[in-house]
């Protein structure tokens, strides 16, 4: 019986992800135009290619200035905002909620909007720039370096910040007020509070949020490609980015799964961590 | 913190709404945007409230442009990878959580990694499998690949609901007679029912925004969803008119401000299970 209910599960996993998976690979030591969809058997010249060009790693110095940037940004943004939410205010149940809609909103929503904004004559930002006199020239938000990564990294931190809310905010409530007690008897102002009581507290659940926001920001294609779509020229083009690029603007299928693959291999590291970590919570609740 | 006076609590109050009308300031932008006549948009100086509130851009926007044939695209590929993927992952959970073959564990950990790889190692040979079965550019290629991340996702979100759910019941049920079907139905489904409920409403939220996908598989209008079909809307226009994208974001945007709005119980507890169990 739990077989039975399992199996549609397994086969959907070997149909529409252990198959492509395998595929992907496949295609990796091939040369694939992506026009006619096929092409000679190469061997391993992609991953040659791909350790010896600067392509690669130059798409791997911007996917981590973006990732440490943007991920940086939503951490502090995030704690900062959940211990605000976590005051006592008015109409605290709306403001939590109006919170969390930059993360629920579709990222084709986040970009237009940004976009408007940071339009170069009519966007309210530079209107705001050269009327509040902080500037006499409209800003070029997207289309120069380094305004461009600037940009994408504060947009991905206004749009990916509200995780780290919830998940930060459910943490705090569950920190027991006597914690607080004993640390204001001992003498402790809110900064040390803070620091001895708070952060102590929030530690494994920021270790699982830097992990999956991690995982999440390195692989962003969305957000960037909508907003700079790897420019100027190519300096905001992160792997993902690249791996497109590859597969249809240079019809080199075969080369865009080895980078494809080289992303994963990246990433297999922060995901080995978080699965290690999960079991272990498990083992241990258990 | 409980006993705090009320002047202080007001003053918390300011300070932290104001930040929250900062952080959510783009969103109301997008919203009196696209209730703004075209030529308030580009008057010096600009207004910020709408002089004058019209809703010609809405009106612009399903009768003149694709924009109705997108919705109805995004609505039949979300609404078929959500029941599909929760019918398939709440028997897989059940089993998951209630069942004890060897792999099981193995298995668990397997969904959560699938969960978190890449789309972009799996886009490029799905499209490829699709060109070549001839089904790329359909509403069910972009459900089929919409499966490899939702279907991740609602089986670790239905694991963590069924496995904290006391499983006395349903000895009792089964102790008084009850078929294992019979006492998943009577028993299990009602006591997880909120657990579906808002595992869908995240599927659904999922599928809804989902770009990548689209961008590869789909080219035609025929079987375009919203979030490709407003860009498509962007590129392909000759003057950029950002009322009436301003409206389409506000469009697209509405089945979330529902669920917002009637079904938060449902996301606020659904985040709490993976925001802190993972």
């Amino acid at each position: 019986m739990g077989a039975l209910l399992i199996a549609p599960t397994v086969l959907i996993f070997v149909v529409v992800i252990a198959y492509p998976l395998v595929y992907a690979i496949y295609l990796s030591f091939f040369s694939i135009y992506t026009p006619t969809l096929s092409g000679p058997w190469v061997g391993l010249e992609n991953y040659r290619v791909m350790l010896k060009s600067g392509e690669f790693w130059g798409g791997l110095g911007t996917t981590i200035v973006w990732t440490v940037g943007t991920l940086t940004l939503q951490i502090v943004f995030g704690v900062a905002m959940a211990l605000l939410l976590n005051l006592n205010f008015y109409f605290r149940a709306l403001a939590r909620s109006l919170v969390l809609f930059p993360y629920f909103v579709s990222t084709v929503v986040a970009v237009l909007v940004w976009r408007w904004m940071f339009n170069d004559v009519y966007g309210i930002l530079n209107r705001a720039l050269v009327v509040s006199g902080l500037s006499d020239m409209p800003l070029d938000w997207l289309g120069s370096m380094p305004n461009a990564m600037i940009s994408i990294i504060l947009v991905g931190a206004w749009k990916y910040f509200p995780f780290v809310v919830i998940a930060v905010l459910a943490r705090l409530q569950t920190i027991p007020d006597e914690l607080y007690e004993a640390a204001r008897i001992d003498g402790a102002g809110p900064f040390s509070r803070f620091l001895d009581v708070t952060l102590p507290q929030l530690a494994d659940v920021l270790v699982v949020i830097v992990l999956l926001r991690t995982i999440w920001d390195f692989k962003e294609f969305d957000l960037i490609y909508l907003l700079t779509g790897g420019g100027p020229v190519s300096a905001t083009e992160t792997l993902p980015l690249l791996v497109y690029q590859q597969a249809f603007g240079m019809n080199a299928m075969g080369r865009a799964s080895t980078y494809a693959i080289g992303i994963m291999l990246v990433l297999l590291i922060f995901m080995i961590l978080y699965l290690n970590r999960t079991r272990r919570e498990r083992g241990t609740a258990a | 913190m409980k006993r705090s006076s009320p002047w202080k609590r007001l003053l918390v109050s300011l300070l932290v709404w104001s930040i929250v009308l900062v952080v959510i300031f783009p969103l109301i932008w997008m919203i009196l945007t696209s209730i703004k006549p075209q030529t308030e948009l580009f008057r010096i100086p600009p207004s910020f409230w709408p002089g004058e509130i019209t809703f010609e851009h809405y009106a612009t926007l399903f009768k003149e442009t694709p924009f109705p044939q997108y919705l109805r695209n995004s609505v039949i590929i979300s609404a078929s990878t959500t029941i599909l993927v929760i019918v398939v992952a709440v028997a897989g959970a059940y089993s998951l959580t209630r069942f004890a073959y060897p792999g099981r564990d193995r298995l668990a950990i397997l969904v959560l990694f699938t969960y978190l790889l890449p789309s972009v190692v799996l886009v490029l040979p799905l499209y490829l499998t699709m060109v070549k079965a001839g089904i790329a550019n359909t509403l069910s290629s972009l459900v089929i690949a919409y499966t490899t991340f939702a279907l991740p996702y609602a089986l670790w979100l239905l694991r963590s609901f069924m496995a904290s759910m006391p499983e006395e019941l349903e000895w009792a049920a089964l102790v008084d007679g009850a078929s294992r079907t019979g006492a998943f139905i009577d028993v299990v489904l009602p006591q997880t029912l909120p657990g579906i409920i808002s595992t869908a409403l995240f599927t659904f939220i999922l599928a809804w925004n989902e770009y990548f996908y689209a961008l590869i598989l789909v080219n035609s209008d025929e079987a375009r969803p919203v979030t490709t079909g407003v860009i498509t809307m962007l590129v392909s226009s000759f003057n950029i008119e950002w009322s009436l994208l301003m409206a389409a974001a506000v469009a697209m945007s509405l089945p979330l401000i529902i669920i917002f709005v009637f079904l938060q119980g449902y996301l606020v507890k659904g985040f709490a299970t993976t925001g802190t169990k993972g």
